[in-house]
């Protein structure tokens, strides 16, 4: 008979009783036993930060903790985002850091977004006018394999602009024109990938896909 | 893969702690955890029971008291990158956390979770060993003080006894005349050092009143060279004298080749960082003001 102990986790703001194994990690109680399977679990090694979540306001790898070491524990994962009190704040219902990403095509595959989203939301709760390089310092334990981190980088600036009542940029994504302009700095040309709204069929404005026509398809 | 099962122990002060590492059948003490945790996963370690140091609130600090600078076993390592006094202050221990794994790593990994796990590619073990520092163990019989050149015996492995625990580590508190940096080469943010050098100088008037020099990564343990610090005793300071200093340390490292790079290359960058890190506590030593004003920024992160 496995040994377990009984923990509460406060999760998004809804506090769970949970009987766990002590072997079992923090992202696995989130995962398996709440489902709330945003979490990701990209490297198994602590390197990659897919699986970051807010624990009492700092961003933690919830890979590299035991669930019963967060007994007691606030914690916000990307599920809670949407319902955040920030939420809203934009041109629509979700937390800026969201609308940041889907407007600045902070993603291509989405598995390190969950991740990149939660090291950016705590980073601009602590501090909502970062610089460039201020950003980069504290997404620097996040991977992302697809495409680079140029437009993770915009999607944190729009969410700062947000937060500061600065008018956001255009999305490349929604405006065609727009989307030359963010390809022109953010890889390849845009007449590399075909169109500007992304040769790829994926969405992704002008070359930053990094799809077919792009380096890692050749 | 899982952890194999254990069972978790959460004491709230040092005395239980103490006596639950005597009475716990195959036990491994956790702070952070951001090494044993994997180190677990991956079943490279089966402790039966987990010793967690989370709950004892005693042993979260960072001050200077009694003439050192006293660091808890609960101390993060975002603690002391955050903290005013070590940016005042303590050059060598600024300039390495920032440059420890990445920044979730550092708000739950302990300087001396670092120390106790006693990798040669550690940095905080470094810096401890420049600044002359110590370990101080709580045992059954109370603690006990080790000083850190005497503590690092083979990678992993330590004179801290299996019925004892590490309840902080201390330097001597920094003087005036004094500076210290570190400076670390890797690869990309999140990895061990290739090589990283901590030095400490203290002057007297024009003079050298002392200095030492450690080394990371670049022998079986963590390593002072104390024939570099020996250049500069009673030197007038100069970059010829650092030139020197970093020949020293060279010669006294003992690199091995690895998919990083050869011996002859580490060797060669214990020679340029120990420069660099010498001219860095000089100018931090002479320096009005605080630390962080003087030295070289290695924290840029690059695309």
């Amino acid at each position: 008979m496995p040994n377990t102990k009984s923990i509460t986790l406060t999760v998004n703001g809804t506090a769970h009783e949970l009987e766990i194994e002590p072997r079992e990690l923090l992202v696995h109680a989130l995962r398996e036993e709440l489902d709330l399977t945003g979490t990701h679990i990209g490297c198994d090694t602590g390197n990659c930060g897919a699986c970051t979540v807010e624990l009492d306001g700092e961003a933690v790898k919830s890979c590299l903790l035991f669930g019963v070491q967060a007994d007691g524990s606030e914690i916000e994962t990307v599920e809670g985002l949407e319902d955040h009190e920030d939420a809203g704040m934009g041109r629509s219902d979700l937390h800026p850091v969201q609308e940041g990403f889907t407007q600045m095509h902070g993603l291509q595959c989405g598995y390190c977004t969950p991740g990149m989203m939660m090291a950016s939301k705590v980073l601009l709760e602590g501090n909502d006018d970062p610089s460039e390089h201020e950003i980069r310092e504290k997404i620097s334990g996040n991977l992302c394999r697809c495409t680079g981190y140029k437009n993770i980088v915009k999607s944190i600036q729009y969410a700062a602009d947000l937060y500061n009542d600065r008018e956001p940029p255009e999305s490349p994504v929604e405006h065609a024109e727009a989307g030359v302009e963010a390809a022109s700095d953010g890889g390849e040309p845009a007449t590399d990938g075909g169109t500007v709204a992304g040769g790829c069929g994926c969405g992704a404005g002008g070359g930053a896909c990094g799809g077919p026509g792009g380096d890692d398809d050749e | 893969m899982k952890a194999a099962p254990f069972e978790h122990h959460e004491p709230s002060t040092v005395d239980e702690a103490v006596s639950l590492l005597g009475s716990l059948e195959a036990p491994e003490v956790v702070a952070g955890g951001q090494s044993l945790v994997p180190m677990m996963r991956f079943r490279l370690a089966t402790p039966e029971t987990v010793l967690d140091l989370n709950a004892i609130d005693e042993l979260d600090y960072l001050r200077e008291a009694d003439g050192h600078l006293r660091i808890g076993a609960l101390c993060r390592h975002v603690d002391v990158e955050e903290s005013p006094l070590i940016r005042e202050r303590y050059g060598s221990f600024a300039d390495a956390a920032p440059l420890i794994g990445d920044p979730q790593i550092r708000n739950r990994g302990t300087v001396v979770g670092s120390v106790a796990q006693s990798d040669p590619k550690g940095d905080w073990a470094t810096v401890l060993l420049a600044h002359g520092g110590d370990v101080v163990a709580h045992g059954p019989d109370g603690e006990r003080v080790i000083p850190a050149d005497e503590f690092f015996v083979l990678p992993y492995e330590n004179e801290l006894r299996e019925d004892e625990l590490i309840g902080e580590v201390r330097v001597p508190a920094a003087g005036d005349d004094e500076g210290s940096a570190y400076h670390k080469l890797k690869r990309k943010v999140g990895d061990y050092a290739m090589v990283g050098v901590a030095t400490r100088v203290v002057l007297y008037g024009p003079l050298v009143a002392e200095a030492s020099v450690a080394l990371t990564a670049v022998d079986i343990t963590n390593v002072l060279a104390p024939a570099a610090g020996e250049v500069l005793a009673g030197e007038r300071p100069s970059a010829e004298r650092f030139k020197e200093a970093g020949e020293a340390a060279a010669e006294a490292a003992n690199p091995e080749t690895d998919e990083h790079g050869s011996a002859e290359y580490k060797r060669n960058m214990v020679r340029v960082l120990t420069q660099r890190a010498l001219a860095d506590a000089y100018e931090r030593a002479r320096g009005e003001g605080p630390a962080e004003s003087y030295g070289t920024d290695q924290t840029s992160v690059g695309d």
